[in-house]
C-alpha cells in the first residue's frame, strides 16, 4: 500500500515532519523532563531522577494544583453551558430575517478576531476600579461595588463573562452553519403531524445537530480548559488563588518558580485529564445519539 | 546650503560632545560592527525609555551600530530574557538585570564577565569611560572577585511622597487638629500615616476631590504587592531579608525565622488596614499604576519608586501635581534607623538594574561598546532627569540635576545622603521561586480572604517548603 501511494506520502512528508518537530518532540521532551526533579535555582541545579512516579506522586497530594484543576473544570462547565445556550439562541435568531441582520452578524463576530491578550486588556480597561467605566456605572446606577481585585467571586465571574463575550460568536457561527445545512423534510413532516416549535426543536433540531454540537463542545472544552492569556491580563490569577486556573498555575510553577520537572509532570497529568474528560463526553454523546436513532 | 552646513557642523559638534570628545575613537571602534543590530530587552520604565529613545539613536549615529531595545512589561521581560538565556538561542545581545535577580543569573552563569572582556580586548576600552565613576550600586553586579557583570543603568530609592499643597491647607490643618488632637504633618510614624490616610480620604470626599489618603501597591495578582510588602513595609518595621534566617534558610518563627513573627504581622496589619483609605484602583496597582495614581493627584501620600518621583514632581505634561510634591524618608519603627545606619538593617529598597550581556549573545564585542556608551558620564544628567535615577557619583553635582532636585523637593539629595540606609534585595539565588511561594498569601491578605496572621503563617511554610525543596536547608 505504501509503495502505491509514494506520491501521497511525499506530499505529506513536509506536514508530517513539521508535526513531529512541533508536536511529538516537545511532547516527549516534556514527558521525559516530568520524571526528573529539576529546578535550576536549586543548590544542585542538575536533573535528578528520583523514580518515575516522583513528581506524579507529589501532585496527587498537591492541594493547590488539584484545586486549580477543579477550578478549570468548573469554569469550563459554566462557560460551555452558557456559550452553547446563548450561541444556539443567536444562531436560531440569525436564521430568521430582521432589520440590520447583516450589521448585527458582523458586529457580533468581531470579538472572534481579537487576540485573547487584547480581550484581557479591553476588559481590564473597562472594569478596573477607579478608572474603568463599568465600576462607576454599576455604583452610580445600582449601588453595586465591582472590585474583582478584592472579591474572588467577582473575579471568577468576570473571567466567565469575558470568555462568553469572546467565544460565543464562534459557537453561534458554527451552529448557524450546521442549522443552515439541515434538511427541511423532517421539519415539514413534523408540522404536518402537528408538532409545536418546542417539540420540533427538542426532537428534530437537536438530534440532527448532534455532530455539530460534538465538534463545538470539544473545541470549546479544550480551549476553556487551557485558558491563560485573558486571565493573565485581567487578574493575573488573583485575588489569592481565585482565578488561578491550571494553565496559569503551571506557568507560575515553571517560569516563576522554575520547577521544570514538576511543571512538566503537571502538564502531562493535565493533558491526560483533558483527554479523559473529552473521551467520557464523547462516549456519552455518541451513545445518546445512537439510542435516539 | 548655509543651513545644511550649519546642521552638519551642529551634528558633528554634538556627536563629539556626547562622545566625551572621543567621537573619532567611537567611530573607529564601531566600524567593524557597523550595520550590526544589537537586540536588548528591558522593563518599560522611564529610564528604559530614555535608553531606547535617546541613547540608542545617539549610539547608532556615532558608531553605525543599531540598538533595538524592547521595553516591555516586567514579567514579559523576565520570561523572554530567561528563556533566551536558558535555551542559549542568542536572541538578545543585552538584557536588563534587576538587582534582585542578579544572584540567580550569576549562579546560573548566564552573564559575560565585562571586566574580563574589556581586559582581554584593550581595543574595545572606550576612552573616558570608567567603571569607577559609578556609585557603590555597581557592587551589586560584581562577583566575589570584584568583576563586573552588569553596567548599572538605573538606581533609585523608594521614598515617601506627599502632597505639600494638601498638607499645607489651613482648613485641613484645623480640621485634622480638631479630629486627632495633634498637628497635620507628613508622616513620621505609622500611626500618623494611618491618621493622615483616614483624614484625607474623608477630607477629599467632603471637598469633592477625587483623592484618597494613601497609595497601596496592592495588586492581588501581580508580584508588585509582595515586593511592596517585603521590600518597603516589612523592613521599615525591622523585618529584613524576608524574615529568612540567613544561616539556616528557615523563615517560620518556630524554626528560627521571622516571616511570621511579630514585626512581620504588625507590618502586614498596618499595610492592609490602609486599603480603605487608598484609591479604588489600589488592588489592581503595580508600581507603574501607583506612580500614575499619585501623578493624577489621587493620593495624599504614599510609597513611590524613585524612578517615578522626578517626573511626578517636574513633568507637567504627565503629572497634575507638579510643584506640589514633597519627598521624605518613610517612617520606621523604633530602632530600625539605628540598625540601618550601622549596617545591620535597612529602611527600604534600593532598587535598580543594569544591562548585562548573555553568553548566548552573538555580538558580544559590539555590545561591550554599547554598554560603555551607556556608562559614559556625558548623558547621565539628562538620564537622571528623565528617569529619576542616578548611577554615577558626579551626576548629583550636575547643575541640571541640581535644578530638578530643587523642583522635586530634594529627591536626588535625599538619595545621595540617605541611600546608604537602603539596601538591595537579599542575595537569594532562589529569589523567583521564594517570592512565587509567598505571592498568593499576600494577595489573599490584601483581598481580605485571610487575616494577616494566617497569611504570614501560610507564607512562611510555603517559603520554607521551597527552600527545603531546593536544597538550601540542611
Amino acid at each position: 500500500m505504501f509503495s502505491n501511494n509514494k506520491k501521497g506520502w511525499l506530499l505529506l512528508s513536509p506536514t508530517i515532519f513539521i508535526l513531529i518537530i512541533v508536536g511529538l518532540v516537545p511532547f516527549f521532551y516534556v514527558l521525559y523532563v516530568g520524571f526528573f526533579k529539576w529546578n535550576p535555582l536549586a543548590v544542585d541545579p542538575s536533573m535528578q531522577f528520583e523514580g518515575f512516579g516522583f513528581n506524579y506522586r507529589r501532585l496527587i497530594f498537591d492541594g493547590v494544583f488539584l484545586e486549580s484543576i477543579w477550578r478549570s473544570i468548573k469554569f469550563s462547565v459554566v462557560t460551555l453551558t452558557l456559550e452553547l445556550s446563548l450561541g444556539f439562541l443567536l444562531a436560531l435568531s440569525l436564521l430568521s430575517s430582521f432589520p440590520f441582520k447583516k450589521f448585527f452578524r458582523g458586529v457580533h463576530t468581531l470579538p472572534l478576531v481579537i487576540a485573547p491578550i487584547v480581550v484581557g486588556s479591553i476588559f481590564k480597561l473597562f472594569t478596573v476600579q477607579g478608572l474603568g467605566p463599568l465600576p462607576h456605572l454599576l455604583k452610580d446606577y445600582f449601588g453595586y461595588t465591582l472590585n474583582y481585585g478584592m472579591n474572588a467571586d467577582q473575579a471568577f465571574w468576570m473571567i466567565v463573562i469575558m470568555d462568553i463575550w469572546h467565544w460565543t460568536p464562534f459557537v453561534t457561527l458554527t451552529l448557524l452553519a450546521g442549522l443552515s445545512a439541515l434538511p427541511q423534510d423532517p421539519y415539514e413532516s413534523a408540522k404536518i403531524d402537528g408538532a409545536n416549535n418546542f417539540q420540533i426543536f427538542v426532537y428534530i433540531t437537536i438530534p440532527m445537530m448532534v455532530p455539530v454540537l460534538i465538534v463545538v463542545i470539544f473545541i470549546r472544552l479544550m480551549d476553556s480548559l487551557k485558558i491563560v492569556d485573558e486571565v493573565w491580563m485581567l487578574t493575573g490569577g488573583g485575588p489569592g488563588y481565585a482565578t488561578r486556573f491550571t494553565g496559569i498555575h503551571i506557568w507560575k510553577e515553571v517560569f516563576e518558580k522554575r520547577y521544570y520537572g514538576l511543571g512538566s509532570a503537571m502538564s502531562i497529568l493535565y493533558l491526560y485529564i483533558t483527554i479523559v474528560i473529552c473521551w467520557i463526553l464523547y462516549s456519552v454523546m455518541v451513545s445518546r445519539g445512537k439510542s435516539e436513532d | 546650503m548655509r543651513k545644511l552646513l550649519f546642521a552638519l557642523v551642529a551634528t558633528i559638534f554634538s556627536f563629539s560632545a556626547m562622545a566625551g570628545g572621543h567621537a573619532e575613537w567611537w567611530k573607529n571602534a564601531g566600524a567593524p560592527y557597523a550595520g550590526t543590530t544589537l537586540q536588548g530587552i528591558a522593563e518599560n520604565t522611564p529610564p528604559g525609555q530614555f535608553a531606547g529613545d535617546v541613547l540608542a539613536k545617539e549610539f547608532e549615529a556615532l558608531t553605525g551600530i543599531k540598538v533595538r531595545l524592547e521595553n516591555t512589561s516586567w514579567d514579559q521581560m523576565y520570561d523572554k530574557a530567561i528563556k533566551d538565556m536558558e535555551a542559549n538561542s542568542g536572541i538578545y545581545d543585552f538584557v536588563y538585570i534587576e538587582q534582585d535577580i542578579v544572584y540567580d543569573y550569576l549562579n546560573r552563569d548566564f552573564l559575560v564577565n565585562i571586566t574580563e572582556g574589556l581586559a582581554n580586548n584593550p581595543d574595545l576600552q572606550a576612552p573616558g569611560v570608567s567603571l569607577d565613576d559609578f556609585t557603590t550600586f555597581i557592587d551589586y553586579f560584581k562577583d566575589g572577585s570584584g568583576d563586573v557583570f552588569g553596567v548599572p543603568m538605573e538606581a533609585f530609592i523608594k521614598v515617601y511622597l506627599y502632597r505639600k499643597d494638601l498638607f499645607g491647607r489651613a482648613d485641613a490643618k484645623a480640621q485634622f487638629r480638631a479630629q486627632y488632637g495633634y498637628g497635620l504633618t507628613p508622616a513620621t510614624s505609622f500611626d500618623q500615616w494611618r491618621d493622615n490616610a483616614e483624614f484625607f480620604t474623608h477630607f477629599c470626599a467632603e471637598q469633592g476631590m477625587e483623592c484618597w489618603g494613601t497609595t497601596v501597591q496592592g495588586h492581588t495578582g501581580h508580584p508588585a504587592s509582595t515586593y511592596e510588602f517585603l521590600e518597603s513595609i516589612a523592613p521599615s518595621f525591622g523585618l529584613y531579608n524576608w524574615g529568612v534566617n540567613m544561616d539556616s534558610y528557615q523563615s517560620c518563627v518556630e524554626n528560627g525565622g521571622q516571616l511570621n513573627g511579630g514585626r512581620a504581622k504588625a507590618a502586614l496589619n498596618f499595610w492592609t488596614q490602609l486599603l480603605p483609605f487608598a484609591p479604588p484602583e489600589a488592588l489592581q496597582s503595580t508600581w507603574s499604576e501607583v506612580g500614575s495614581s499619585f501623578a493624577a493627584g489621587r493620593a495624599a501620600q504614599g510609597w513611590v519608586y524613585g524612578e517615578n518621583a522626578a517626573w511626578i514632581a517636574t513633568d507637567a505634561e504627565k503629572s497634575a501635581v507638579v510643584g506640589k510634591v514633597g519627598v521624605m524618608l518613610p517612617p520606621t519603627a523604633p530602632g530600625v534607623m539605628t540598625q540601618a545606619a550601622s549596617g545591620n538593617g535597612y529602611i527600604g529598597y534600593f532598587d535598580g538594574g543594569a544591562y548585562g550581556i548573555p553568553h548566548s549573545s552573538k555580538n558580544i564585542e559590539a555590545t561591550m561598546l554599547w554598554l560603555q556608551f551607556v556608562a559614559m558620564n556625558d548623558h547621565q544628567a539628562d538620564w537622571a532627569i528623565a528617569g529619576g535615577r542616578i548611577t554615577h557619583k558626579d551626576t548629583y553635582a550636575d547643575p541640571k540635576v541640581m535644578a530638578v532636585d530643587e523642583q522635586a523637593d530634594g529627591y536626588f539629595s535625599l538619595m545621595r545622603d540617605t541611600g546608604f540606609l537602603y539596601a538591595g534585595a537579599p542575595p537569594f539565588p532562589f529569589h523567583g521561586a521564594g517570592r512565587g511561594a509567598i505571592d498568593p498569601f499576600i494577595y489573599s491578605a490584601l483581598a481580605g480572604e485571610m487575616t494577616p496572621e494566617e497569611a504570614l503563617d501560610g507564607a512562611c511554610q510555603a517559603l520554607d517548603q521551597v527552600m527545603a525543596d531546593l536544597g538550601y536547608q540542611d
